[in-house]
Order: structure tokens, then sequence, then C-alpha cells
């Protein structure tokens, strides 16, 4: 019998810790942790991709996670939702607590964690049906049981698409724009009733207009919803987000390139005057 | 190792600098002469001045217009951001010292030909001689980023505000001779513009702490 992922009060009303490596110093309330990360090694294979990372994720609010390509922000946010555990030889060690819960608990369902904890990829990736198929997929599957047309406008509706495609609910999503395909997939991660949404790169393929809806929209949800996302956009990171993680890339002697989290603090502390030279010089540009 | 991945924006942003700091120069030679020329009543150095004033009002401008673009184009983050905010407040403060340089040139044109008495006018002179090292001090302190030296900024002011508030003093016992009076008055205008360019000299110390710390300081300014 799997456990079920239902919250846990006492870790959700748990305040920051207060290691300072992983919790911010400025300005931002405490708002609880959902994901309590400590010592986080990813590998795939031999390969060491991210290195004794420590991570608090805090409740309804965007997180931003940024860094040099290969840093590992992509293999990071895959440990939110155990979605490493579709990657051939990819392997996760140390501490994911989500609610207090081991996310890689022997007896946690792995599909219950990604219906719970949703994810929007880089490219917009609509299933080639209709957009009202979209939406209900998921909660079908999930054996959801609710009024359909209702959950599809709420979940359009919460993803600022519904005006737009009402009318055409039965056509095929694949001939939306990207920035509607995005938003789509946006409203299929909220249709199950996610805790979560982890986007990684929402808006790299989108133009400024739709980018700035899909972040307006971002800031929409946080009201419900605890965002993680990964940007290589710094503007949009200092833009949208309340926190941000700062990975970088260590070369070890034979070249091999490991991640690991430099330095982790509100967003407004980060982009003005963070702690470290490393951030400093990245966000500055000077790195590589 | 690290290599500068925006190095147009940075060459942008040190020109910026540069200039600052030539107007910075300007400023300094334009608080010298002014008292000079109250000293001297060398018409030639008023002019010289308010001409200088006029170039710096132009580099205002132009740092300015400069600042916009690369905010617009660039959107600087980090150092660069405070870097760019200390830029903009010295700039305002430069503008306002070689307002306060013209000020006193014009009121040495002006008293030019009156009586004046010596006490007061030395007095101004070392107002001048302590304002003038503030002045170098906080710009090599940017040039620097010498963020402890320039903690020395208010305690170099100290003399500078007791000097003129011992200023009336003087003023008062001029009282009986009338053009004598007319001149000593607006001597009190000189030291209250040295004295504000003394604290604008330790505002400029503040922007060089802000650059290096990321805190907005205020630094403590002794009274008494
Ligand atoms: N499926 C995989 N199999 C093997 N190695 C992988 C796999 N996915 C990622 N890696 C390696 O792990 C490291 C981190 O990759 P990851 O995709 O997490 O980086 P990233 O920070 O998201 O980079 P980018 O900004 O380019 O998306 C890289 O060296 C990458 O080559
Ligand atoms: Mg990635």
């Amino acid at each position: 019998m799997p456990t079920r992922l239902e919250p846990a009060p006492v870790m959700v009303e748990r305040m920051v810790s207060s290691d300072p490596a992983s919790s911010p110093s400025t300005s931002l309330e405490s708002a609880p942790v959902i994901f309590d990360i400590r010592g986080l090694n990813v590998y795939y294979r031999d390969f060491h991709a991210v290195a004794d990372t420590d991570l608090d994720i805090h409740q309804n609010e965007i997180t931003a996670l940024i860094g040099p390509s290969g840093c590992g922000k992509s293999t990071v946010l895959r440990c939110f939702n155990r979605m490493n555990d579709l990657i051939d030889g990819a392997r996760v060690e140390g501490r994911v607590l989500y609610h207090g819960i081991d996310l890689y608990g022997p007896a946690v369902d792995a599909v219950e964690v990604r219906r719970r904890i949703g994810m929007v990829f880089q490219k917009p990736n609509p299933f080639p049906k209709s957009i009202y198929d979209n939406i209900v997929f998921g909660p079908k599957v999930a054996g959801w049981k609710g009024n359909l047309d209702d959950l599809v406008e709420e979940s359009l509706r919460r993803a600022a698409l519904w005006d737009e495609v009402k009318d055409k609910l039965e056509s095929s999503a694949l001939d939306l724009s990207g920035g509607q395909q995005q938003r789509l997939c946006i409203a299929r991660a909220i249709a199950t009733s996610p805790d979560v949404v982890l986007m990684d790169e929402p808006c790299s393929a989108l133009d400024p207009i739709a980018t700035y809806r899909i972040e307006t929209l971002m800031r929409e949800l946080k009201e419900r919803y605890t965002i993680v996302v990964v940007t290589h956009n710094m503007q949009q990171a200092a833009r949208v987000s309340d926190r941000t993680a700062f990975f970088s890339v260590d070369v070890g002697t034979q070249g091999q390139r490991t991640g690991r989290l430099v330095e982790y603090d509100s967003t407004d502390q980060v982009f003005t005057a963070p702690s470290l030279k490393e951030t400093e010089d990245y966000i500055t540009g000077r790195f590589g | 190792m690290t290599t500068d991945q925006r190095p147009d924006f940075h060459a942008a942003l040190n020109s910026l600098e540069e200039t600052t700091m030539d107007m910075a120069d300007r400023v300094e030679k334009m608080v010298g002469m002014a008292v000079r020329s109250l000293v001297t009543s060398d018409n030639s150095l008023v002019t010289e001045v308010i001409s200088s004033d006029d170039k710096v009002d132009e580099l205002y401008m132009d740092i300015r217009s400069r600042w916009m673009q690369i905010m617009a184009r660039q959107q600087p983050m980090g150092r660069d951001l405070r870097m760019m905010a200390a830029i903009l407040e010295l700039n305002n403060t430069l503008e306002r010292m070689g307002d306060q340089a013209v000020n006193i040139a014009r009121i040495a044109r002006a008293t030019a030909g009156l009586p004046r008495e010596e006490t007061i006018l030395a007095k101004l002179v070392e107002m001048g001689d302590l304002v003038k090292p503030m002045i170098r001090t906080s710009i090599d302190c940017f040039v620097r980023r010498d963020a402890d030296e320039c903690l020395l900024l208010p305690a170099m002011d100290v003399p500078v505000d007791v000097l003129n508030r011992g200023m009336w003093k003087h003023v008062v016992e001029c009282g009986h001779d009338q053009p004598l009076l007319e001149w000593a008055t607006r001597m009190v205008l000189v030291s209250r513009a040295l004295e504000r360019v003394g604290d604008q000299a330790v505002d400029i110390g503040e922007q060089v702490a802000f650059l290096m710390t990321g805190d907005h300081h205020e630094f403590t300014r002794y009274t008494g």
C-alpha cells in the first residue's frame, strides 16, 4: 500500500532552518518549507552530476534555479518529483523530504508523486489531441470523478488561456501558438490539483509577450501552488522569483564537471548584493 | 579563471565611471579656484570657475543619458548595479559641488570692491584647505574601491563644521562698519557653501561603502 502523500502538518508548520547555506538572510517572511533537501548527490551511472546540495523550498513561493549550462539545474529539478527514476542509470542519494515525507522512501508511489508535483517543460509538449483531451487526460488516469467540463474550464482559466480557446476546445492542441501551447501545458499540469509545479525553462521557446504572460501567470499561480523554475534568463529569475538558488560547476582533475549549489538567498539579495564573489561574477557576466 | 562574458557592457560601464571621475577632477579644481578668487579678487578665476561649471553641467547630462542607455540595454546586476546606483548619486553630488564653487566665485566677484577682514578670510582659506583633500580622498577611495579609508571622511569633516559654526561670531564683530558688514555677511554664505562641499565629500564616501558592501551606509556625522 503506497504512502499517501498528504501534507504532514507538523512539518508544514516548520519554519526556515537556521542553516545559513540553505536559508535566505533577508527580507522574506519564513514561509513553511515544503521540500527539505539535504546532502543531495545525483549520479548518471558513474558520472557525478550534482554534489552535496542542501536546499529548502518554501510554500507558495517561486524559487528560481540559475547557473551555467550543465550545472545540474534540470537534474535537481527532476529530483523534486522523481523524474530521474525514468532515466536509465540515474541515481539519487541524500534526503529529499516533501512535507516531511521521504520522497525516495520505499513505500512512496512515484506516480502519485508526479501527480502532486507537476512539471512543465522547456518545449511545449501537448499531446496530439484536442485541447479538451489534453486537460482531462491526467485526471482521468488518476480516477477523477468530478465534472470534466468544469475541470477543463477551471484549469484553462487558471492558466489564463480560457478566453482564447473556449470556442475551440475540440480542435487540436497542436494548432495553438507556442505561447498558448505552453499555457495549455500549465493548465494540464494544474488540472491534476498538484501542490507544486516544476518548470524547466518554460519560456525559452516563447516570444517576449508570451513570456510576460507566463510570468504573470506564475505570480498568480503561486497563490495556490509552490513553483520551482529553472531559467537561463537571469532577468526572468529576477522578475518572477522570491528566492534564487545559484548553481555552479566544479571541474575535477579528469575534467569531470560536477554541479553544486553555491548560494541561495532572497532574489533581492542575490541580484543586488550576493554574498559570494562566485555568484557576483556569474550575475555580472564574469565567468567561464 | 573568470572571463568577462559582457565586455561591451563593462567597457561602457568603465567609460561612464571615467567620465564621472573626470567630472570629479574638474569640480575639485573649481573649488580651489573659487576660494582663491576670494583671496585674489582675480576676475579671470571667477570666469574660469563659471566656464568649468558649464563643462560640468555638460558632463552631468552626458552621464545621465549614457546611464539611461546602459540601464535600458544591459540590465546590470550585483556589483554592476551598485556601481550604476553609485554613479547616479555621484553625478548629482558632483554637479551640486560644482554649483557651490560657482556660488563662491560669484560672491568673490560681487564683493571684489568691498573692504575685507583678514581673520574671516583666513578661516575661509582654511576651510578650503580642509575641504579640497576631502574631495580628493573621496574620489581616490572610489577609484581604489577603498571602503576603509572612506571612513576617515566624517572625521575630516569635523573641523570644517566647527569653522562654519564659528563664522557668525567674526561677522558680528564687523557690525561697526557697514561696507565691511556687507562683505562679511556674504562670507557667511561662502562658509556655508564650503561646509556643504565637505558634507558632499562624505556623501561620496558613503557611496563607496555602499558599492563595496551592498549596505546603505549613513556615516556617523560628528556633532558638537
Ligand atoms: N540523462 C542523462 N544521462 C547522462 N548524463 C546526463 C543526463 N542528463 C544530464 N546529464 C549530465 O548531467 C549534468 C547536468 O545536466 P543538467 O541537464 O541537469 O544541467 P542543466 O544545468 O539543466 O543544463 P542546461 O542549462 O544546459 O539545461 C550534465 O553534465 C549533463 O551532461
Ligand atoms: Mg536544463
